[in-house]
């Protein structure tokens, strides 16, 4: 096994949506135009098939083909990040390994899905991602997506003795407490390693010391994410606190109606990204309603970009 | 209204005597060390000072003992959660009875109230008392019960005296649909952290928090306070990493922990009620390890 992964910082990460066709395909062109548009609208890498990218509901097939056509679309123009998490560890080690050879610059995973799994498990999970992956890994910690399950400081630092390419924590927590107690640690941490906001709730994480953020509402509002971004990068932190707000307000617009709510706002800013897949069903007219006029409401919005 | 409540805020512990008794005379010694060590408003008994293990007479004769010793040098508020909200009430007049200068209320405990509870509750307490209200808004401890960005801004609308909130999520999402919804309303509405998580929510509008730590160390509060309004963020990591790993410590049988580390720091307050267990002479000691490997020892006052 590689012992010293090659760091990556990721810095702006935009997390694609995944387009699909009336029958319910990927889209591909789409995709690509979609990725395109990430690309010169700031995203400085990329992390896919996320689960604002519906990983979940893509066949193990399908996941491998998304990812394989991103990096080739990519060309190396930014890394690509590619997301392999899975109930089953060997199954996630697979997609890792597959990653690999598809050339991606990095691999991203949660917490087993389903199990509710002991800290024991989760350290034996990441560690065949890891070793799989031979390429850095990020932890995506996220226990309101995963049913709890939480990455603590103590199991980064376990992580850390057995896993040499284990790269940072992306942190959807939002934890205050977790994230300092995770940052206390990080001089006995490897060397690089990052702490990564899972989202646009940017600024405190930045206080803290994180140092790249993971951004579903690109797709939405990427001028917006991108002025966020360069201030909190420059420690402008008072100066992005109305910026801040703007996107806080996005993210409850958006967060209740989930993927589907993300799609139909991507949508509404002219870029058509199809509808969900089942289970996820499309907004009904009313919630769509709800969303626009709640879209409406946030000024920064009228400055984005409409359109491919 | 509200712009008295900033800065790093002390909630004193309760000194107790060895038969568990309330130990006044310490008390008043705590109050004005406090006072003299840059606390910048009190406000007493928070859970950190045993509120619900003392009953309603011993909570007013301390919280008129806090008043007096204090004696305007800096405001004093009382907190007023009590298990049965008409003892609520009464502390609450009662504070405005003696000359507190501002009342402290969490959401009501134990019934996992709705938002149209909480708010009805808050209603009746600001209506009660004709003092500065600051709601305490701790999900973690409360099974999920927590003020929404949308019950503030209707608390806001209707009530001229409800003026800040104690956040204890520490969580930004939680954080910043309080403070969007609060501040867009009440530009000097007082965002205070529940303890000094001062870093994370200074820049998005907190103005203060309340203190764990502050009887053990408060010189570093308020250095940590003066780093993150000058927006010194290197420095107010650095303090911040330090507060936040003695909160850490003390969070573990909370204040047990903490008035165990006061016997080291050279001001014993006596024993933690039950449930509550008290610290042991081990427990002290490893405290007294983890205060001298981070320098407090050194930095701080020993002794009243």
């Amino acid at each position: 096994m590689q012992t010293n992964a090659p760091a990556l910082a990721p810095g702006l990460v935009h997390t694609p949506a995944t387009p699909f066709s009336h029958e319910g395909a990927i889209d591909f062109e789409l995709y690509g135009r979609l990725i395109d548009f990430h690309i010169e609208n700031g995203a400085q890498s990329l992390a896919l098939p996320m689960h604002a990218g519906e990983s979940v509901s893509l066949r193990d097939d399908e996941r491998r083909r998304l990812v394989e056509f991103a990096i080739a679309h990519v060309k190396g123009r930014r890394p690509v990040i590619a997301h392999v998490s899975e109930a089953g560890t060997s199954m996630a080690a697979a997609l890792a390994r597959h990653a690999r050879e598809a050339g991606a610059a990095a691999v991203v995973a949660t917490t087993p899905y389903y199990w509710t799994p002991s800290a024991a498990m989760v350290i034996e999970h990441f560690s065949q991602i890891g070793a799989a992956a031979e390429l850095p890994l990020f932890v995506y910690n996220a226990p309101e997506e995963m049913q709890g399950t939480r990455v603590t400081a103590e199991l980064c630092r376990t992580l850390t003795a057995k896993l040499p390419n284990f790269a940072g924590v992306v942190d959807l927590s939002l934890d205050w407490q977790f994230m300092i107690e995770l940052m206390t640690d990080a001089a006995q941490l490897s060397p690089g390693f990052q702490l990564i906001s899972g989202t646009e709730l940017m600024v405190s994480s930045v206080a803290i010391g994180a140092t790249g953020m993971f951004a579903p509402l690109a797709g939405i509002a990427p001028l917006l994410v991108d002025k966020l971004y360069t201030l909190c990068a420059g420690q402008k932190l008072f100066e992005a606190r109305h910026l801040q707000e703007q996107l806080a307000a996005l993210r409850q617009a958006v967060k209740a109606g989930g993927v589907a709510a993300l799609k139909a706002a991507i949508g509404a800013m002219g870029r058509d990204c199809g509808a969900p897949r089942p289970p996820l069903l499309p907004l009904d007219p009313a919630r769509y309603q709800r969303l626009v006029s709640e879209m409406d409401a946030i000024a920064s919005l009228r400055a984005e970009p409409r359109g491919w | 209204m509200s712009a008295k409540f900033r800065g790093v805020m002390q909630s004193p512990v309760t000194p107790l005597k060895a038969d568990f008794s309330l130990d006044l005379p310490t008390f008043e010694r705590l109050l004005d060390f406090h006072v003299r060590t840059s606390a910048t408003a009190i406000s007493w008994p928070h859970h950190k000072g045993e509120s619900l293990n003392l009953t309603i007479s011993e909570r007013k004769l301390f919280a008129e003992a806090a008043v007096r010793v204090v004696n305007g040098r800096i405001p004093v508020t009382i907190h007023v959660s009590a298990l049965a909200g008409e003892e609520t009430f009464e502390l609450a007049r009662h504070a405005q009875q003696i000359g507190a200068d501002g009342i402290l209320a969490i959401t009501p405990y134990f019934w996992n109230p709705s938002l149209e509870a909480i708010e009805a509750f808050f209603v009746r307490l600001c209506s009660a008392v004709d003092l500065p209200v600051l709601s305490y808004n701790s999900p973690s401890y409360l099974a999920g019960v927590e003020i929404t960005g949308e019950l503030m801004a209707r608390l806001i609308e209707r009530l001229p005296n409800f003026v800040g909130v104690k956040e204890a999520s520490f969580n930004s999402e939680k954080f910043l649909e309080i403070s969007r919804a609060a501040l867009a309303l009440r530009p000097d509405f007082a965002m205070l952290t529940g303890v000094e998580y001062l870093l994370p929510s200074v820049p998005v509008g907190g103005v203060g928090s309340y203190s764990a730590a502050g009887s053990i160390c408060p010189n570093l509060c308020a250095a940590l306070f003066d780093a993150c309004m000058r927006g010194d963020w290197p420095r107010a990591r650095e303090l911040q990493y330090k507060v936040s790993w003695l909160w850490l410590l003390f969070r573990d049988q909370y204040p047990s922990s903490l008035k165990g580390g006061m016997v080291m720091m050279g001001r014993p307050v006596g024993p933690t009620r039950a449930p509550l267990p008290t610290a042991t002479k081990e427990r002290q000691g490893h405290i007294r390890n983890e205060l001298e490997r981070l320098g407090i020892l050194d930095s701080e006052p020993h002794g009243w």
